[in-house]
């Protein structure tokens, strides 16, 4: 009988019960996702000027019953340039909306009103704000070219003498930062070079290119534009190193890296690569030494029967630490 | 003088290869299958290759090496050739296995290189919470080659690192105090933001006499910090107490086991948002020695924040993607893990334990997906299990009534009913035949519920798992096979969207209704225990992907021999 006490006391003292936890649950409360959805605050911007430029940035706020996937859109009206973020949640706040005044849609933003729309998939409610700009974003960072001077002194250029060929800055409201952007097309039936511009290093007042020596945190960036129903234009970059620092590039005992796009999407398009990924020549050792670029080769090429080649470019800048953040 | 040579060589083996005292033994496997596969969907699929063949042959050879009476070193190496490889394309080598043990000063039991561990179900053990029913004929075949690729040995989980394992004995009040002590690293430090990461715990175990043995268990995941530029170190503590109270009479034997304990995991830096919990787990038992009969009644208290990823690691993670005919449809759909790439492609297994909740499929074991050590479950089972002296019937039983503990985004809770059922009968045994007759059956049924206020809380999903076979040696040693293996799931369910901390974030919608078969046949010549042939010829039907169900057609081949 004993044995048997022993037993009931063991079971006794294991089988008691733990804290009631009835009240509780883990994770989001069911009907903040499965509920009726309604718009509990409406879309309200934190700020109705904004000056990117200066460092400010703005936020929107709203609130809706249900945990729900949502999309806010900023849409410049002179511009036309689109800024959008997503996420998910009931709550939207500085948190998960703030803008630092970088564009999602080409072109870059410009100093604009701007029309704020919030979204939510599956739902009809759309909820509308604007927000002004009074001056866009600056990026940090070493500009190639943004085309906004027109040709600089320095720079070179070859343009076959094909048909319809247009090798020129153009300014007609087309340009993905500010006004201006550089326009190239042409038929050329005998060749893959359309036309090729020299970015020197000469034309910014110094024999090699003012970069970090640190290839591995050095970004080179490009807008590019592909055109309708045109998918046959590449661009070829390539940065010529002055490795003996003698004042010129030579191809055959220095550093030639490159890398070649092929243009087969529409509209603008941003195209950044780290220094270090380059593929190089390796004539002068294969070091990437971007401090030492003393020319920089854009190549406009095309298949040369696939008949008419047309492409733009615009702000072309070396960033550190990142990829632009246009 | 090549007899000589010959003489020589001999005598060199028969020093090396005695059967007893042995210094050198050979030991490994090897293994060819040769399969072909016909797999068919929509009829308008064009873009899936309908048909498929390949094949392999694989050899593990492994050298254990008995330098002195007390050392023994294994060193295992595979060699793998896919068939159609060519001068060496296709042809992979690899270290299956490396270890040595032995006793020091004939006290202490250690073992470095890898290891296979186990120590107690709440601490460190390798659950079957895919699996649930057991399997002979071709069934059996595949399983034991996925338990041999993936190091699955009675529940344990293969490591890297060292143990130990010494036992003290007394005279009076205890009789001996046994102990085991492990630590296995679990991923390298890649110097930035993932740091060193070990495992390592042990326990001990007293046995005061006849009656009682208690256990002290204690295990740890822990990153060691300074190992990498990230100082944020995770920790996983889990300590148990085991027992187990046993009585003896004439005819029977009863008594009380279990085990119980906490658990604490976290981050350093984020001392608040820690998860500490304990569990309780408690089964009284009671053996009929001449009637071979058993009963266990149990109860189960495990906390909805107890985490122990020693014991709550899945062999399979279904957050991964299948390698056989991954993709299909014109729209080249993902093809979900299914039983069917469970039991033949090993790859889908792990290899050891990973730190964070795993997925698992509702489906296939929603009431304990991972193991008894399944966290958020309350409940108790009743089992009963009968094994003749004969062994003419072999029969387990076993029934849980579970719920959660703690409700997930609402204050209702979901129930489980899990039944367990499994038969082996042998006819040959039965008629005192010398060639074998076994004829299995295997069934697991769950269902869950979950009644709440609103509609959208509601969860009904019931699973049947059914694989039954049998294996009828015709002439000696040559077998017939035939299997049928069954998941049927219909239903809905609720389930957590978990971030990286495994905090829940969200909750996916699972909505089934379909049926997985499995009809295989096949022929199997044994040489002998451990070298085998069998030819299987194998139908799978699957329509858990309602808009696209699909079928297998497989035919294969598989040499398997141990040695």
């Amino acid at each position: 009988m004993k044995k048997y006490g022993i037993l009931l006391l063991v079971v006794s003292v294991l089988f008691s019960c733990r804290k009631d936890e009835i009240e509780t649950s883990d994770g989001p409360n069911l009907t903040d996702i499965y509920g009726i959805f309604e718009v509990v605050n409406t879309l309200s911007t934190s700020q109705a000027n904004v000056d990117f430029a200066a460092g400010q940035s703005v936020h929107f706020t709203s609130e809706i019953s249900i945990i729900t996937d949502w999309e806010l859109r900023i849409t410049g009206q002179t511009s036309g340039a689109e800024k959008i973020i997503t996420g998910t949640g009931k709550i939207i706040d500085a948190s998960v909306s703030t803008w630092d005044g970088s564009t999602t849609n080409f072109p870059i933003f410009q100093a604009e009103v701007c029309d704020v729309m919030l979204t939510f998939p599956g739902e009809v409610d759309t909820l509308y704000s604007s927000v002004t700009v009074d001056s866009p974003k600056t990026n940090a960072g070493f500009v190639i070219a943004d085309f906004e001077s027109g040709w600089v002194g320095g720079w070179t250029s070859f343009i076959q003498s094909g048909g319809n060929m247009d090798f020129n800055i153009k300014t007609d409201g087309t340009a993905a930062e500010q006004g201006s952007y550089f326009n190239m097309q042409g038929i050329v039936d005998w060749d893959w070079l359309v036309g090729l511009v020299n970015f020197n290093a000469v034309s910014y007042g110094s024999s090699t290119l003012p970069l970090t020596d640190n290839a591995e945190n050095l970004y080179f960036n490009v807008l590019i534009y592909g055109q309708p129903g045109l998918p046959n234009s590449r661009v070829l970059f390539q940065f010529d190193e002055d490795e003996d620092q003698g004042g010129t590039f030579t191809a055959v005992n220095e550093d030639q890296f490159a890398i070649e796009i092929l243009i087969n999407w529409e509209g603008w398009k941003q195209v950044s690569v780290k220094y270090s990924d380059l593929v190089g020549n390796g004539a002068g050792g294969g070091t990437h030494n971007p401090d030492r670029i003393n020319a920089i080769n854009m190549l406009h090429l095309a298949d040369p029967s696939s008949g008419l080649a047309k492409s733009k470019l615009d702000y072309i800048i070396f960033t550190e630490n990142a990829a632009l953040n246009p | 003088m090549k007899y000589l040579i010959l003489t020589v060589f001999i005598a060199l083996l028969s020093t090396s290869y005695g059967q007893d005292g042995k210094k050198v033994q050979f030991v490994g496997g090897a293994r060819s299958q040769m399969s072909n596969s016909s797999f068919k969907s929509d009829p308008s699929d064009s873009t899936t290759a309908p048909k498929s063949t390949g094949g392999y042959a694989l050899v593990d050879l492994g050298i254990k090496i008995n330098p002195n009476k007390s050392t023994e070193i294994l060193g295992m190496f595979r060699i793998r050739n896919d068939f159609g490889g060519f001068w060496g394309s296709g042809v992979t080598f690899g270290v299956r296995q490396l270890y040595i043990r032995g006793v020091a000063g004939k006290v202490l039991r250690y073992q470095v290189g890898n290891l296979d561990y186990k120590l107690t179900p709440y601490t460190f053990y390798n659950h079957n919470a895919d699996i649930l029913t057991k399997s002979v004929g071709t069934m059996a075949i595949k399983e034991d080659i996925f338990n041999y690729e993936s190091f699955y040995r009675k529940n344990t989980w293969r490591q890297q690192g060292a143990s130990i394992n010494f036992a003290l004995q007394f005279p009076k009040v205890v009789k001996e105090i046994e102990f085991n002590g492990f630590i296995t690293r679990m991923n390298p430090t890649n110097f930035a933001d993932i740091m060193e990461r070990l495992y390592g715990g042990g326990n001990m175990v007293i046995t005061q006499g006849k009656h009682l043995t208690i256990g002290l268990n204690h295990v740890s995941i822990f990153d060691l910090a300074g190992t990498a530029l990230d100082s944020n170190a995770y920790s996983n503590n889990v300590s148990t107490l085991t027992y187990d109270l046993r009585f003896d009479a004439k005819n029977f034997k009863y008594g009380v086991d279990g085990e119980s304990g906490i658990s604490s995991s976290g981050l350093s830096q984020a001392p608040e948002d820690a998860l500490n919990d304990y569990f309780l787990h408690a089964r009284t038992y009671l053996n009929f020695k001449k009637k071979h009969l058993a009963f266990d009644l149990g109860y189960m208290d495990n906390g909805a924040d107890f985490r122990s990823f020693g014991a709550q690691s899945k062999r399979i993670d279904y957050s991964q993607q299948n390698n056989f005919f991954n993709r299909y449809t014109n729209d080249q759909i993902l093809r979900p893990v299914s039983m069917y790439d469970i039991y033949n492609d090993p790859a889908l297994f792990s290899n050891g334990i990973q730190a964070g909740v795993m997925d698992y499929n509702p489906s296939m074991n929603n009431a304990l997906p991972y193991g008894i050590a399944t966290f958020n479950r309350r409940g108790g089972y009743l089992g009963a299990s009968y094994s003749d002296s004969a062994k003419i019937i072999d029969a387990s039983a076993k029934y849980y009534l579970l719920s959660e503990i703690r409700g997930q985004g609402t204050t209702a809770l979901k129930s489980f009913h899990y039944a367990n059922l499994d038969v082996n009968f042998s006819l040959s045994n039965l008629m005192k035949w010398k060639k074998k007759v076994n004829i299995h059956a295997g069934l697991a049924f769950q269902k869950t519920t979950r009644d709440g206020e609103f509609t959208f809380e509601n969860v009904d999903l019931t699973s049947i798992t059914v694989n039954t076979g049998f294996e009828v040696e015709v002439i000696d040693k040559l077998s017939i096979m035939a299997n049928l293996f069954l998941l049927q799931s219909k239903g809905t369910d609720q389930l957590p969207v978990r971030d990286a901390n495994d905090v829940i974030v969200n909750y996916s919608d699972f909505r089934v209704d379909g049926i997985e078969s499995n009809i295989a046949g096949g022929l199997k010549f044994a040489f002998s225990e451990k070298v085998y042939l069998a030819a299987m010829y194998e139908w799978n039907k699957n329509s858990f992907v309602v808009d696209n169900p699909y079928q297998f057609r497989q035919t294969s081949i598989y040499y398997v021999m141990k040695f």
